[in-house]
């Protein structure tokens, strides 16, 4: 165990944002859920008792005469906005006077870093290059995950939970939400930062980020398994794969989600409906082409001259 | 929530927030205060030394101060002063009446302006308004409007002004005018009474910068005036970046030569540049040890590098490196980090900051010794580093020959070609239709023979280049064609072992070779060896030739004795053991003359030649410099072997003692040695072969068939700045970075690293060097090999910690030119003669017998046999520009015998008994080394020597006296050429001087020897100042009376046109009357009245 090398990366000031991210993130999420947990036993007690329901408005609190049944947003939101602006001050303060730009040497376009590594809100995207060709990984991707964010208000029909956490009533959002950013981009960009060294090959932590290390590894593309080796039928047999992929994949998250969502499903239209399950369809190739690749070395299973999937 | 009670109230509309507020709102002016703070003085850290510095160098020059008021105490007692201070204050006294008169004038008219100008109404006030209004009427467009404003202004102008004079009057100004005429007339009484004050300070100013100028110059340090100026500039300084920004081309900032160099190092280093001398003791607290902040305070250690190097010219970082924009930390400002390309240099290494400039020298200081960066440099090509590695500047020799060989060709069959064109408009001119036509081609055809005529010419001439570079190349080791003729062929492998355990001063370095290494590699050398016949000689005299290896000199270069018994030099080789391995008929050929060769080399046909081509073309066997012509092809042939060792010009019989003595040298026989008969086995040639390849042996030795190899190492001119990343620490970069243990575990490598084992993180271009040097192979370290050729070839040079050092530095600062080009040390002028003429002076190692800087030891001079004959070492050559006429020295130089036929001696001090041997410089380095002379003494070049006044008769009788005067009897020490008298004789001949040497320096050498030559056996004083003339100090004959010229002049005169008669009349007259005193005591007939006598 290489603790100094764990200690250097960890220490880097390029790093301390994702340092801080990953606890600030286990704990919003668990302070989400808690309250979500809250709210649903709260919805499943109201549900079961109308007369409650009546005297409940403000959620979780139960009524009390004398309490206001609606609060003004200023002074009571605004004052504790006010206040969470002043602690964020507070502390990009003295993070800015602690410590410095982490700037490096000038730039020499005869020698490169190694291992060059992109701002650590962009480490997702440079993870993703791994698996994708440029082309789909820089630019068709990123394109697709921003279309997707705006598409999600137009597509997401279920009334319920807006405005308090709750879980039971928007599983499919909150579970999707979470496998996308958590599961995918946070858990990529901590791949690019603590496990690619030098050569962007896999250094597992405390590993030392050696220069000179080899590694034997062959990557193969799904074709050449098959041993197609014509570029046409090449084009075809992935199409072929993609096709399945997406076929298959629909069918089967089309029952689950006929099974577990039904009201959603009946709410949605089929533009909608299609829009989702497009969108929802990429984004679990994304782990599966990563799965692949590391488990069975296949590096595309599309090819054509144009792009590699 | 059911777990929690209710509150009563509604906590959001009812609980207060204030106390969030508060300890928010405090620890957000905290971080305010924090912010201003890191603002002020946490990026600023060099505010907290200039704020130390005011506090230490205050304390610093008060202590000064009293010092130094004690020494200006006793400066201003001495009458000198005295008088100048007299003189000072008569001076005042007598201007002072009328100086204070005027003084009082001058402040009532002052007063007067005054009031004339201030104050509404008053002058100031109503120009500005009329110039304001005149602007405005110049400015209006309309007609009409510019009247009506004209009449305005002038009815303004018209208004009278009342002024309140000083002394109480009220004067009333008619108008603007008159106010203006009033004010103007003031100013003029103003100025004529201040330019009268100044005539009549004039004188007073004047004596008093005498007196002081006179207290600074006699003051060791400075005067308390002058400390008191420092201290209250030091009292009143205020925290600022002091920074010099350099910025050569600003007016085109795309140019990406321009020099822009912007230091902020003095910020903290306040005391770089201070008058006084600062040392960290100096500046420490009184009772502490020198901190952090003294150590910043110092003075630079040596000002005169400053006073060359002009900070406000140079900076700081282009000698020193680091990041000299960087302020925020003491590690950013020294580049100290990772991501700073160019770290500062480290102590041990300062000088590599004079390689990045003076790339172009190989002796960076001309008048000091001692210098790292130059001993690196001289290392560099001694230890035979280019060999392997290019270097800019090293070595180029085989580069232009392999250069010119091509134009060679590519000129010959320029020259075919047009020939053969020629024909063919011949042959089209006989055939053509029209005469025209036919006269056009034959024209055509007659330019291009004339073209081929020029062509012929430059082929001659670049065949003449040819011959310097074939005659400047050299190679660090010996010429292995002549292996079978030189060498105990059992020794071979022996010495391939390990040369270190043979000779461990030698520069062959040690490889590492296998078993089968070596013998693969003997056989290929010993069977591409040249098998011609040697000459026999019989036996000589080997006490003889001991006497004579250590008379002649052969110990400036070569040594003997091993360890602590060694004496000599080490620029060649130790020949403690050479009776193991040489055959004697070769040394006797070697010591005789070193460049003789076996065979000549053509470079163009790329082999050796031998009688057999001679043969064929009719040709005598000859070949020398004079017949360097190849017979097959009338090329430059290579006629010497590549060594610099020089002819000694030894005869025959000579040449054998001094082999035979050689011979004698062993601690084993030569027969001891096991049989390596396998040297002869055909098979193991290719082997060998491929082996001497791939180790590069060729880079310092001549080896039959591999003269045209390139060189196998990495170029290192500019090794320094090549990115660290790009230095391959292969698997111990882990541990450079981070320091810790020290890869080098061999006790005898170890002890060559010159900061000891590593403690520290040693992941940059120091570290790498001086562990490469130290142990050249460390980086396969733990590495797997499958076969011997992946290994480092680098073989251990078996380096000193010194050397190390001194190769480090010289590499560290081995960089890519950073600044404008104009701050490259790059002179035209007769520095580039300097410059140019050491790379040749250290070549052939001229410093081993002679004295060229100011306290430079030569090797003689070390040398137990000199320590009491001073006089027998050979002449100190500071000022040798100076004595000699150039075209003497080229003379000289080409065969320092002066002589044709009887060479065995030295042409100028036959009385010595070393010898200055023939080292058949090139053309091109013969007019090196003369122009090095005469720009080292700062002589013009050409010299056109000035005419020699011939002497009256009266003349000549009196300079007669004065040569012979027993007073300073010069015949003595001076050779005549009588072989009697030149058995003592410590000086040369007289005759020798017309034609040689200069007569300023002559009469220059006749006042001061000492100054010229310290430690000379010349007398000094013989000469003394006396009415404006330099007059003879011992007794003169009568003649001399009313004679008003320099004695000196007349006595060079005479010596300049000695005749040998008229000196063996002399030396005849003199032996006289110095016989009876040689009989008596030889040390009292010397001393003249100076007193001084000749030592022996």
């Amino acid at each position: 165990m290489d603790w100094n090398q764990l200690w250097q990366i960890l220490s880097a000031p390029d790093n301390v944002p994702i340092i801080a991210m990953i606890p600030l993130l286990a704990f919003y999420i668990y302070l989400g859920g808690k309250q979500a947990l809250a709210n649903d036993k709260l919805i499943t007690e109201l549900e079961a008792n109308p007369a409650l329901a009546k005297t409940h408005h403000r959620k979780t609190w139960p009524f009390r005469p004398g309490w206001q049944k609606e609060v003004h947003v200023w002074p009571f939101l605004l004052r504790v906005e006010f206040l969470a602006a002043i602690i964020v001050t507070i502390i990009l303060m003295v993070w800015s006077i602690t410590l410095n730009a982490p700037l490096e040497e000038p730039a020499n376009p005869n020698l490169t870093m190694n291992p060059a590594k992109a701002p650590w809100y962009f480490l997702g995207l440079q993870e993703m290059l791994v698996y994708f060709d440029p082309w789909i990984a820089g630019v068709v991707m990123p394109t697709l995950i921003i279309i997707g964010l705006m598409v999600i208000p137009y597509i997401d029909t279920n009334p319920l939970g807006s405005g308090y956490y709750t879980w039971k009533q928007r599983r499919f959002a909150i579970s999707t939400f979470l496998f996308g950013f958590v599961i995918l981009w946070v858990s990529m960009i901590f791949i690019g930062t603590f496990i690619r060294g030098p050569g962007w090959q896999w250094f597992w932590p405390g590993q030392t980020w050696d220069h000179n290390r080899l590694i034997y590894e062959v990557n193969r593309d799904l074709p050449d398994i098959f041993g197609i080796s014509s570029n046409l039928w090449k084009g075809i047999f992935g199409a072929a794969v993609v096709g399945a992929y997406f076929l298959i994949g629909g069918l089967i998250v089309n029952g689950l989600f006929r099974r577990s969502n039904p009201k959603d499903y009946k709410r949605m239209s089929l533009l909608q409906y299609s829009i989702m399950m497009t969108f929802f369809l990429i984004m679990v190739a994304l782990p599966i082409k990563i799965l692949i690749r590391h488990l069975f070395h296949i590096k595309y299973v599309w090819i054509t001259p144009w792009f590699n999937i | 929530m059911p777990e929690k009670p209710i509150p009563e109230n509604d906590p959001i509309v009812t609980k207060s927030l204030a106390p969030h507020y508060v300890i928010c709102m405090v620890i957000l002016m905290a971080t305010l205060f924090w912010a201003l703070w890191d603002e002020d003085f946490g990026q600023r850290p060099w505010k907290a030394f200039q704020h130390e510095w005011k506090s230490r160098y205050s304390a610093f020059l008060k202590t000064a101060r009293t010092q130094s008021a004690e020494s200006q105490k006793e400066i201003e007692n001495s009458p000198d002063y005295q008088k100048l201070k007299q003189d000072y204050e008569d001076a005042s006294k007598s201007a002072e009446p009328r100086i204070n008169e005027l003084r009082e004038k001058l402040r009532e008219v002052g007063a007067k302006i005054l009031a004339v100008q201030d104050g509404p109404g008053h002058f100031t006030d109503r120009r500005a308004y009329v110039t304001a209004a005149t602007y405005d009427i110049e400015t209006t467009s309309s007609a009409s409007s510019k009247q009506s404003m004209q009449r305005d202004l002038d009815a303004y102008k018209a208004k009278p002004s009342t002024v309140e004079m000083p002394d109480g009057k009220v004067q009333t100004f008619k108008d603007f005018a008159a106010l203006e005429d009033a004010y103007n007339e003031l100013k003029n009484e103003r100025t004529q009474m201040s330019a009268e004050l100044g005539e009549l300070l004039k004188p007073v100013t004047e004596k008093k910068e005498l007196m002081d100028s006179y207290l600074a110059d006699h003051m060791v340090s400075l005067t308390p005036s002058q400390l008191l100026n420092l201290q209250n500039s030091v009292e009143s300084l205020t925290p600022a970046i002091r920074q010099i920004n350099v910025n050569e081309h600003a007016a085109n900032l795309e140019r990406e030569d321009s020099a822009q160099i912007v230091d902020r190092c003095e910020s903290c280093h306040l005391g770089i540049r201070e008058p006084v001398k600062l040392t960290a003791a100096a500046m420490s607290l009184p009772g502490e040890k020198p901190d952090e902040f003294a150590r910043a305070f110092t003075s630079h250690p040596d000002r005169d590098l400053l006073r060359i190097h002009d900070p406000e010219k140079f900076g700081c970082s282009p000698c020193h490196q680091g990041n000299g924009r960087a302020t925020t930390s003491v590690e950013k400002a020294h580049g100290t980090y990772e991501h700073w390309l160019w770290p500062i240099f480290r102590p041990g290494n300062y000088e590599a900051g004079c390689q990045i400039c003076h790339s172009a020298d190989m002796v960076v200081v001309n008048n000091d010794v001692g210098w790292v960066v130059s001993e690196g440099k001289d290392l560099f090509r001694q230890r035979g580093c280019m060999g392997c590695h290019r270097y800019e500047g090293y070595d180029k020799e085989p580069e232009d020959l392999l250069s010119i060989a091509q134009e060679i060709k590519l000129l010959e069959q320029q020259k075919k070609d047009n020939l053969k064109q020629a024909d063919d408009f011949m042959a089209q001119a006989d055939k053509a239709a029209t005469n025209e036509e036919a006269n056009h081609l034959n024209d055509r055809a007659v330019a291009l023979k004339v073209e081929n005529s020029k062509l012929d010419l430059r082929i001659m001439q670049l065949d003449r280049t040819t011959k310097s570079l074939l005659q400047d190349m050299k190679k660090v080791g010996p010429n292995l064609k002549d292996v079978r003729l030189k060498l105990n062929k059992n020794w071979i492998p022996v010495w391939l072992k390990k040369p270190t355990d043979f000779r461990p001063t030698t520069k062959m370095p040690n490889f590492r070779l296998n078993d089968e290494q070596i013998r693969a590699i003997a056989a290929f050398v010993w069977q591409s060896g040249l098998t011609d016949p040697l000459p026999k000689h019989k036996p000589g005299n080997a006490a003889h030739g001991k006497e004579l290896f250590e008379m002649r000199g052969c110990l400036a270069c070569h040594s003997i004795g091993e360890s602590d018994q060694m004496q000599g030099g080490t620029f060649a080789a130790n020949l403690t053991r050479v009776g193991e391995k040489a055959n004697y008929d070769y040394l006797v050929r070697w010591v005789h003359n070193a460049r003789e060769r076996t065979r000549p080399y053509c470079p163009y046909e790329k082999k050796d030649i031998g009688p057999e081509d001679y043969k064929k073309k009719g040709l005598p066997y000859v070949f020398d410099l004079d017949h360097s012509k190849c017979p097959n092809d009338g090329h430059e042939l290579q006629v010497q072997n590549m060594t610099v060792m020089p002819s000694l010009r030894l005869s025959e019989t000579d040449a054998e003692d001094i082999a035979s003595y050689l011979i004698t040298l062993k601690k084993k026989n030569p027969s001891d040695y096991p049989d390596a008969s396998f040297m002869d086995d055909p098979k193991l040639k290719e082997e060998g072969k491929k082996w001497v390849k791939f180790y590069g042996c060729f880079g310092c030795h001549e080896i039959s068939g591999l003269e045209d190899e390139g060189r196998i190492g990495t170029e290192l001119t500019t090794e320094g700045s090549k990115p660290v990343e790009r230095l391959d620490f292969a698997l111990l970069t882990e541990v450079a970075q981070r320091g810790g243990k020290e890869p080098i575990t061999d006790p005898e490598d170890l002890a060559r690293l010159p900061e000891g084992p590593a403690k520290e993180p040693w992941y940059d271009h120091k570290g790498f060097f001086e562990h490469k040097l130290a142990e050249p192979n460390i980086w396969d370290q733990g590495k797997i090999f499958s076969d011997e050729t992946e290994k480092l070839r680098m073989p251990n040079l078996h380096l000193t910690k010194e050397q190390i050092r001194a190769l480090t530095t010289f590499l560290v600062g081995s960089q890519e030119f950073p600044l404008s080009p104009s701050y490259q040390y790059r002179p035209l002028d007769y520095r580039k003669d300097i410059q140019e003429g050491w790379w040749v002076v250290k070549k052939y190692n001229c410093m081993g017998c002679h004295q060229l800087i100011p306290g430079q030891r030569t090797i003689l001079m070390g040398l137990a046999r000199y320590q009491d004959a001073q006089e027998q070492l050979p002449p100190k050559l500071l000022t040798e520009g100076a004595r000699v006429d150039p075209q003497w020295l080229l003379r000289f130089l080409k065969n320092p015998a002066l002589n044709d036929q009887d060479t065995n001696r030295n042409g100028i001090r036959s009385y010595l008994q070393v010898r200055m041997p023939t080292f058949s410089f090139s053309e091109n380095e013969l007019g090196k080394l003369v122009r090095f002379f005469q720009a080292l003494s700062r002589q013009p070049f050409p010299y056109i020597p000035e005419e020699v006044p011939v002497l009256t008769a009266k003349e000549t009788e009196m300079a007669r006296s004065l040569f012979s005067s027993t007073a300073a009897p010069c015949l003595k020490c001076h050779a005549t050429g009588d072989p009697a008298h030149d058995r003592t004789a410590t000086a040369p001949n007289f005759l020798q001087a017309r034609g040689r040497l200069k007569p300023d320096w002559m009469e220059q050498w006749m006042l001061d020897p000492q100054a010229i030559s310290p430690g000379t056996s010349m007398p000094s004083g013989l000469f003394k100042r006396e009415n404006d003339h330099w007059v003879f100090s011992g007794p003169t004959p009568p003649s001399f009376q009313g004679y008003d010229k320099d004695h000196t002049k007349l006595l060079v005169d005479y010596i300049l046109q000695l005749t040998p008669e008229e000196q063996r009349r002399v030396a005849s007259a003199m032996g006289r009357s110095s016989a009876a005193n040689r009989s008596g005591s030889s040390g009292s007939n010397a001393s003249g009245s100076g007193g001084h006598g000749v030592s022996k």
